[in-house]
């Protein structure tokens, strides 16, 4: 490349030079662009943590400055979520049920990945182009004949009924995700792993999932989230308190008839983002990483 | 990993040892491949069978039936719907809502990626930390705060307009306001999901194409439309596939924030099949409404896929 | 809001043997229907009012060797009707549930008639209102109990110091927190004088708000107001009546109405009038107590000048709206002789007076002889707030969509039929003539039913 650059006559330094000018310029630029997106997306947070800290007649008050406190800043919205409404229940179930659908998920899609990415058998190819259309047919319709299956199977009102439905969200794209990957992954490996007498098992956990670590994670950061996040499933299918998971829960108990609490409604969708924002800061690498080479290659 | 040293018996020609080997390996290999792969894929194709293709077959057959479902009456719930004005308004607006926030949540996507990923990769971190707090905070409750800053008593935005001199902006109240701010929020939930599929898809270009371009000549336009675009193709047809089927049916946002209204012009498909199917009680009808769209994505969707294998194979 | 020590899922164990004749139940009395009872409630908004159902049903249990469960289920999300289709569909859930008020007619053919059961209550307690009679019988047959809990009717709410500076009006005056009324005061109160004086206080910078969404608060006053005017969408033959005199002067009303509301009227749900309240910039709403209660928490200054009171008199009477709620059993449940005798028992007086006291009055049961229980005056500040909530007087209760067969007015009423037809001449400023035409099409739409 310099030795093109050179071909043509130009002196090395200017070319150099030239570069970083425009490196500069840009850098500046994307400095700029990427402080007002950041307003844009953080405002909403932002708000919702002062209105968090916000008491109950500060928030009702119209002529104090809504974007910062006025009255002093109150932990009582936290403190009345935590001792008196079911928050920790729903917490505590959200975790158990996220922990189980996101195991679910990764070991059902791995598996079916690795078969659809590797192995023929009638309806594969189908099978795995198609597997993208389960997410034609929305959540919103579905609950209705899944409430008989759930029902059927003796699970409703019960958080387990989120473990069986929520992998119907997930799968389908945390198997696309990891078919790509693993299409990218050079077939030698196969075939040596093969002469060696390894099964498919083996070639599996031996071979594939260290090679695919960074997709296997992304997929998991995406199970992860959906599930914490879900909404229509645990409103059609669980009632009582201590079933419930955080999402509807938070909402069905600080929202009765016409009266609302904002300050602790904010208060408890901070908390609910919480444990997603620790996941992401962990595994963000693994996620960019792994999502590359899923998506574009194969 | 695999040691093969350990498999060269002495004694015998290796190359046709060898052979023999791979051969019978292979054959083994390659009976059992069939069952076994079948075997690995049955979870998969239970849950799908089980929980997602047999409900959903019962919801197309549910959408065929008359209100006290009683009879089959076939297409007559689709023919009625598209006879209805507000059904008709409906479909408009859902296909506003959908394609405008996908295009706005594909491009800002794009764009903040480039920036990310032009940035020195230390300071990326907490850019890319910064830029997916939407996605990270649980949706229903996110559009609740986004509910609050809007709410015309107490908004928070037209507290600063006004503090500019400026007149409050009717946010939910008045119809295309309302549009907007439905089609706003979801962009500012979706956008970041686009961010990091294309900023991970940004990194697997090799940087060599860049440089040699550069060199060459071509200015920053140039190289995106040269290089990085037919590079993304894929990426971005998922993407735009995978949030159009997913904001068609988007429920939360809409239903939290206006419940269809003003006057029925914010409705969306998920909203109005609840408002007919629910609170009206017409379930078959509330069917057809949420399953209206299910051909046209459906075929889109085969399409696209079908572009993006074959570019996968040409790439090989 | 205090939690409940006891789980909301509140089990209990028989211990003692049903007292004769403590529960008046015909069906009951010899079998001693024991067993189970599921029940699935509308959770309360008002702290701790659940506490009181949930005990009184112990007491019953106890007493009749019934284990009673209730799940207490939010109308958030319309959370109460996603179930309540779902286990329609499923034919199988709790035994009984409570409903919001059309949900019986969309039900009825899974639903239980209770006929044995309001027979009983009416003979001893009178007339039940016409609008839960209306919403929840069907072919001759009643298919819900109207309840106690959640029903509810949307008066006016003022801020009496408002009224009585900016317009001269003295509400209080005029509904005072006793039956003495001037039945010359009472008649003054028209639609006329409520535009006149909301006219008044959008001058002086606290109008009047009408809500004109699409939620219920809207659809219950807007509904009853049309009906004041003597207009009538469709009447109980299938007979279109929507293009007729009475519904063009309700809507030549409305638009000189609206333009002294605030302009976020239209986007308001079921809270924004409430909060609106609250805040001190309105002049008035249409609500159950509510909003008083939580003014009480959260601007007191507020709360101490609100009077509920009668809507104003139109040409063809004074309504008010209602959104009666219902019980009803499910025709799959599995212990229907101790279900009607539960129901029958909470719908008796008492059980009546102590539901409504745990609720701060916001209950209004569908009895006119409970009207008289001590709640509704005793609740403050002000002193006799409440106490003309309940329709008195020559107020009567109305549901928007009547009398149109109830499948057809459901679709009037869930589709916002009223107040979108407002809303396009007010906001949209289309032609009375040319909305008239729309909401024929629409009808004709809803006939289908």
């Amino acid at each position: 490349m310099t030795a093109q650059a050179i071909a043509t006559g130009q002196p090395r330094a200017t070319v150099r030079a030239s570069l970083s000018r425009n490196r500069r310029w840009a850098l500046f630029v994307s400095y700029f662009f990427l402080i007002l997106f950041a307003i844009f997306f953080l405002t909403p947070p932002y708000y919702m943590i002062i209105t968090s800290l916000k008491s109950d007649a500060e928030v009702a008050h119209l002529a104090t400055n809504p974007w910062i406190i006025s009255n002093g800043i109150t932990l009582e919205q936290y403190r009345l979520l935590f001792q008196d409404t079911d928050f920790l229940i729903y917490f505590k179930n959200t975790i158990i049920v996220t922990l189980c659908v996101v195991a679910i998920t990764m070991v059902v899609s791995v598996l079916a990945a690795f078969s659809l990415s590797r192995m023929r058998f009638w309806g594969s190819g189908i099978l795995a182009t198609g597997i993208f259309l389960t997410y034609l047919v929305p959540d919103t319709l579905l609950f209705i004949p899944l409430f008989q299956i759930v029902r059927g199977l003796g699970l409703l009102n019960s958080y387990w009924s989120m473990v069986l439905v929520y992998p119907t969200l997930t799968v389908p794209f945390c198997t696309w995700i990891m078919i790509g990957y693993f299409q990218s992954i050079p077939k030698e490996l196969d075939e040596a792993a093969l002469i060696d007498g390894a099964g498919h098992l083996q070639m599996l956990l031996r071979i594939f999932i260290p090679v695919a670590l960074p997709g296997i994670i992304a997929a998991t950061i995406f199970a992860f989230t959906v599930s914490w996040a879900a909404f229509v499933y645990p409103i059609a299918f669980l009632f009582s308190a201590d079933q419930q998971v955080l999402t509807v829960g938070t909402v069905t108990s600080l929202i009765k008839a016409d009266v609302y609490k904002w300050g602790m409604l904010m208060a408890g969708a901070l908390v609910a983002a919480a444990p997603p924002l620790v996941v992401y800061a962990f595994l963000m690498d693994y996620y960019i990483a792994g999502l590359t080479a899923g998506a574009t290659k194969g | 990993m695999v040691d093969l040293a350990r498999h060269y018996p002495v004694g015998r020609t290796e190359a046709s040892e060898r052979a023999r080997r791979t051969g019978v390996t292979l054959q083994l290999w390659m009976r059992r491949r069939s069952t076994t792969a079948v075997l690995m894929c049955l979870p998969l194709i239970v849950i799908v069978a089980g929980l997602i293709v047999y409900p959903a077959l019962y919801s197309i057959f549910l959408a065929m039936l008359n209100k006290a479902q009683t009879r089959f009456v076939g297409l007559d719930n689709f023919s009625y719907l598209l006879g209805r004005d507000t059904f008709r308004m409906v479909v408009e607006q859902s296909a506003i809502f959908a394609l405008s926030a996908v295009f706005f949540k594909a491009l800002i996507g794009l764009v903040t990626a480039h920036l990310v990923n032009n940035l020195p990769s230390k300071g990326q971190r907490k850019w890319r930390g910064m830029l997916l707090v939407p996605w990270v905070i649980p949706l229903a409750l996110s559009t609740l705060g986004w509910w609050w800053l809007f709410d015309p008593t107490h908004s928070a935005f037209n507290w600063l307009i006004q503090g500019f001199g400026g007149s409050e902006i009717p946010w939910l109240s008045s119809p295309y306001w309302a549009r907007f701010s439905v089609i706003l929020v979801n962009v500012w939930y979706g956008a970041p999901f686009f961010l990091i599929m294309y900023l991970a898809a940004l990194k697997s270009v090799p940087e060599q194409l860049y440089e040699a371009a550069q060199i060459d000549g071509a200015n920053a336009w140039q190289r995106f439309q040269h290089i990085t675009l037919p590079m993304m193709r894929n990426i971005i047809a998922i993407t735009v596939l995978f949030s159009l089927i997913v904001t068609f049916a988007n429920f939360d946002i809409v239903q939290i924030m206006t419940a269809g209204g003003p006057r029925n012009m914010t409705h969306v498909f998920a909203t109005y099949a609840f408002l007919l199917g629910i609170r009206s009680g017409d379930l078959p009808l509330g069917a057809a409404v949420s399953l209206f769209m299910l051909p046209i994505l459906a075929v889109s969707a085969m399409f696209i896929l079908r572009g993006v294998r074959k570019r996968g194979r040409e790439i090989g | 809001m205090p939690r409940s020590n006891m789980s909301r899922r509140s089990l209990l164990k028989t211990t003692a043997l049903a007292a004769a004749g403590v529960v008046s139940a015909p069906y009951v009395r010899h079998s001693y229907a024991a067993g189970k009872l599921t029940l699935g409630v509308w959770d309360h908004w008002v702290p701790g009012a659940n506490n009181t159902l949930t005990r009184l049903c112990n007491e019953w249990g106890e007493k009749n060797k019934v284990e009673v469960t209730i799940d207490y289920i939010t109308s958030q999300g319309d959370k109460d009707l996603l179930t309540a289709s779902a286990e329609a569909q499923a034919r199988a859930g709790h035994d009984i549930m409570s409903h919001r008020a059309w949900q019986i007619q969309v039900h009825r053919a899974v639903l239980e008639p209770l006929d044995d059961v309001i027979n009983a209550l009416i003979a001893k307690a009178g007339p039940i209102s016409p609008v839960s009679e209306y919403l929840a019988k069907a072919d001759g047959k009643w298919f819900g109990l109207p309840t106690t809990i959640g029903s509810q009717v949307k008066p006016c709410c003022s801020r009496i110091d408002l009224y009585k500076q900016h317009c001269g009006i003295d509400l209080a005056a005029i509904f005072p927190p006793n039956p003495n009324r001037d039945p010359k005061l009472v008649d003054s109160w028209s639609w006329d004088l409520y535009l006149k004086s909301a006219e008044q206080l959008f001058k002086a910078g606290f109008p009047v708000g009408l809500p004109m969404g699409q939620t219920s608060d809207a659809i219950d006053s807007t509904g009853a107001m049309f009906r004041a005017f003597g207009s009538v969408m469709v009447d109980e033959k299938d007979t279109m009546k929507v293009d007729s005199n009475e519904t063009r002067a309700a809507l030549e009303y409305f638009k000189k109405l609206m333009q002294f509301n605030p302009p976020e009227v239209y986007a308001w749900d079921d809270a924004g009038n409430n909060r609106w309240l609250i805040s001190g910039k309105g002049a008035g709403i249409m609500n159950p107590p509510s909003a008083w209660a939580v003014a009480k928490r959260d601007n007191l200054k507020v709360a101490e000048q609100c009077w509920t009171h009668d809507m104003p008199r139109g040409p063809a009477g004074r309504f008010v709206g209602q959104l009666p709620f219902f019980y009803g059993l499910w025709s799959f449940a599995q212990n229907k002789p101790a279900g009607k005798a539960l129901l029958q028992f909470l719908s008796e007086k008492d059980q009546s007076r102590q539901l409504v006291a745990a609720s701060v009055g916001y209950d209004l049961p569908s009895f006119k002889s409970y009207y008289d229980f001590d709640t509704w005056q005793k609740v403050e500040p002000p002193l006799g707030t409440v106490y003309n909530y309940p329709p008195r007087g020559d107020e009567q209760p109305s549901i928007t969509g009547y009398p149109a067969r109830p499948d057809v007015a459901a679709q009037i009423y869930n589709q916002s039929l009223h107040t979108i037809m407002v809303a396009k001449v007010c906001q949209g400023n289309e032609p009375i003539d040319k909305v008239i035409a729309w909401a024929k099409g629409e009808l004709e739409g809803m006939l289908r039913a």
